[in-house]
C-alpha cells in the first residue's frame, strides 16, 4: 500500500496505491492523519491504483471526511475500481461519501 | 471642519477613551453572543461599531452645544442585533433588559412612534450600560458608566434603514414629498411582509406539532409524505431493525448516517404518504435483508452504515415491481448522481437478486 500527498495551493491530492487491509489499515491512517489536522479545506483522493479496502480502510476515510466537513471542506474519491466501489456500495457507504 | 473650543474637548476627550470603548465593544458582543447562545437564538446579524472621529466631528458641528461632555453623548458604541422575523425583536429586548441596565428616559421604541400619516420602518433603540453585577474591571471602572446604544431590529427593519441610509436621507420630513408616496408603499410592503414571515413560521411550527403527534400516533396512511412527516418518522427509527439484522451478518459496527436523502427518493418512486414507506417496508424488508447476505457474507467487512437498510428496501422495491436493471440504473442515478459507476452497480445487482430470486 503506498499514500502519496501532494500539497497543493487549492487543494491537496492524494492518490492510493495496492491494497488497504488489516496488514497496513494502522499504517493508512498514520499516513492520512496530517490531513485531519491540517487547514487544506478540500482532498481530492485519485484511487486508480487502489486495489482492495477493508472495513478499517473504511473507517479511515470516514474519520478524513469527517474532519475535512468540519472545516467546511470537500472530500472525494475517484476513479475507483469495481471491486472497491462494490465495497463502499454493499456497507451503504456509498451514501456517505462522494465518490466520483 | 471647524469646531469650537468645548466641542474640540469633547472630540480630545473621545481619543483618549477610544481604548475603553473598544474594551466596552468587546464585552458588549462577548455579552450579547452567550445571551444568544444561552437562549439558543440564531440572528441574522450581531454588530458592532464605534463612532468615527470624523463622524463626531460633524454631529459636534451641528449639535454640540447640547452635549456637555463625552459621556452625554450615548451612540460612541453602538451594537446591533438584527433578528430574522419582527416578532423575535420583544424576546431580544426582554433578553438584553435582563443582561443591561437601561436608561428608559433616553430608550426608544421607534415601531411605536410612527404616525398614522407618516411612514418608515423602524426599530427598538435601547440605550444601555453594564451593571456591576454582570462585568466588572476594577482597573476600568468606566466600562460601568459608559452608556452605550443598542439596536434591535427585524431583517425587513434593517433593509428599510439601510436603503433609506443610502439615499441619504436622516428623517421622512426630508423626502421630497413627489417621492413620499412611493416611499409609504414600500414601507407598508415590508411591514406585511414582516408579518406575514412571522405568521407563516408560526403555521409552520403548529404544522410540525401536529404531524409529529399524527405520526407517533401510527396512523401512518393519514400522513401525508413531506420532509416534515419524514423527519418525524425517521425519529421512530423504522428502518433500525433491519439495519441492526443486516450488520449483524458480519457482527458489523453499525454507522449512523443520515436517512433524509431518502425522502427524494421515496417521493419519486410515488410515495404518497408515510404509510406507504410502511407497507414497502413491512413487504420488502425480508428481501433486503437476503440482498445483503447475499453481498456482505464472507466478506469480513465489519462495519456498514444504516443507510444499507433503506438502500436494498428501495431495491427490492424496483425489482418487486419488475422495473428490473434499467429501474436500477434510474434509482442508482437518483440515489447518487449520474455516475459511470452508476451501470456497472445496476449489472450487478441485477445479477445478484437474480441469484436469490428477488427478480420479479
Amino acid at each position: 500500500m503506498e499514500v502519496i500527498i501532494n500539497q497543493q495551493e487549492e487543494k491537496t491530492l492524494v492518490e492510493l496505491k495496492g491494497r488497504i487491509d488489516t496488514t497496513n489499515a494502522d499504517q493508512f491512517q498514520q499516513e492520512v492523519s496530517p490531513l485531519m489536522e491540517g487547514n487544506q479545506l478540500d482532498i481530492d483522493i485519485d484511487c486508480t491504483g487502489m486495489s482492495y479496502t477493508s472495513s478499517q480502510g473504511l473507517r479511515t476515510f470516514l474519520l478524513l471526511q469527517k474532519s475535512v466537513n468540519a472545516r467546511g471542506g470537500k472530500m472525494v474519491l475517484r476513479n475507483m475500481n469495481p471491486m472497491v466501489k462494490e465495497v463502499f456500495d454493499i456497507t451503504g457507504f456509498s451514501n456517505i461519501i462522494t465518490i466520483l | 471642519m471647524r469646531l469650537d473650543i468645548h466641542s474640540e474637548m469633547i472630540l480630545e476627550e473621545y481619543r483618549t477613551k477610544l481604548p475603553v470603548f473598544e474594551r466596552l465593544k468587546a464585552i458588549v458582543m462577548e455579552l450579547l453572543q452567550r445571551c444568544l447562545d444561552d437562549n439558543n437564538l440564531i440572528v441574522s446579524g450581531l454588530e458592532a461599531r464605534i463612532k468615527t472621529e470624523r463622524s463626531l466631528a460633524g454631529k459636534l458641528e451641528l449639535k454640540g452645544y447640547k452635549y456637555h461632555s463625552l459621556d452625554d453623548i450615548t451612540d460612541i458604541l453602538g451594537a446591533r442585533i438584527i433578528t430574522f422575523y419582527s416578532d423575535e425583536v420583544d424576546l431580544i429586548s426582554a433578553l438584553v433588559e435582563r443582561i443591561f441596565e437601561i436608561d428608559w428616559s433616553n430608550s426608544v421604541d421607534k415601531r411605536k412612534m410612527m404616525e398614522t400619516d407618516r411612514f418608515g420602518y423602524m426599530s427598538l433603540h435601547y440605550v444601555c450600560r453594564i451593571p456591576e453585577s454582570v462585568y466588572n474591571d476594577p482597573a476600568m471602572p468606566e466600562l460601568n458608566h459608559i452608556k452605550f446604544e443598542l439596536q434591535m431590529r427585524s431583517t425587513l427593519q434593517h433593509v428599510w434603514a439601510n436603503m433609506y441610509h443610502d439615499m441619504g436621507y436622516k428623517s421622512d420630513v426630508e423626502i421630497p414629498i413627489e417621492y413620499q408616496r412611493n416611499m409609504s408603499r414600500l414601507a407598508g410592503m415590508l411591514e406585511l411582509a414582516d408579518e406575514q414571515f412571522s405568521q407563516i413560521r408560526r403555521e409552520i411550527t403548529d404544522y410540525r406539532r401536529s404531524v409529529q403527534s399524527l405520526v407517533a400516533s401510527g396512523n401512518f396512511n393519514e400522513v401525508p409524505l413531506n420532509g416534515d412527516t419524514f423527519r418525524s418518522y425517521l425519529e421512530l427509527k423504522p428502518f433500525g431493525r433491519l439495519a441492526e439484522k443486516i450488520a449483524a451478518i458480519n457482527q458489523a459496527e453499525l454507522y449512523e448516517d443520515s436517512l433524509m436523502p431518502y425522502y427524494k427518493i421515496f417521493y419519486l418512486l410515488g410515495m404518497k404518504t408515510i404509510g406507504d414507506i410502511e407497507n414497502m417496508r413491512n413487504e420488502y424488508s425480508e428481501g433486503a435483508y437476503q440482498l445483503a447476505l447475499h453481498q456482505l457474507a464472507g466478506t469480513g467487512l465489519d462495519i456498514v452504515a444504516c443507510s444499507v437498510a433503506v438502500q436494498n428496501l428501495c431495491i427490492v422495491a424496483v425489482l418487486k415491481q419488475g422495473f428490473g436493471e434499467a429501474g436500477l440504473l434510474k434509482l442508482f442515478n437518483l440515489v447518487y448522481g449520474e455516475s459511470s459507476y452508476n451501470a456497472q452497480r445496476a449489472q450487478r445487482v441485477f445479477e445478484q437478486a437474480q441469484k436469490i430470486n428477488l427478480v420479479q
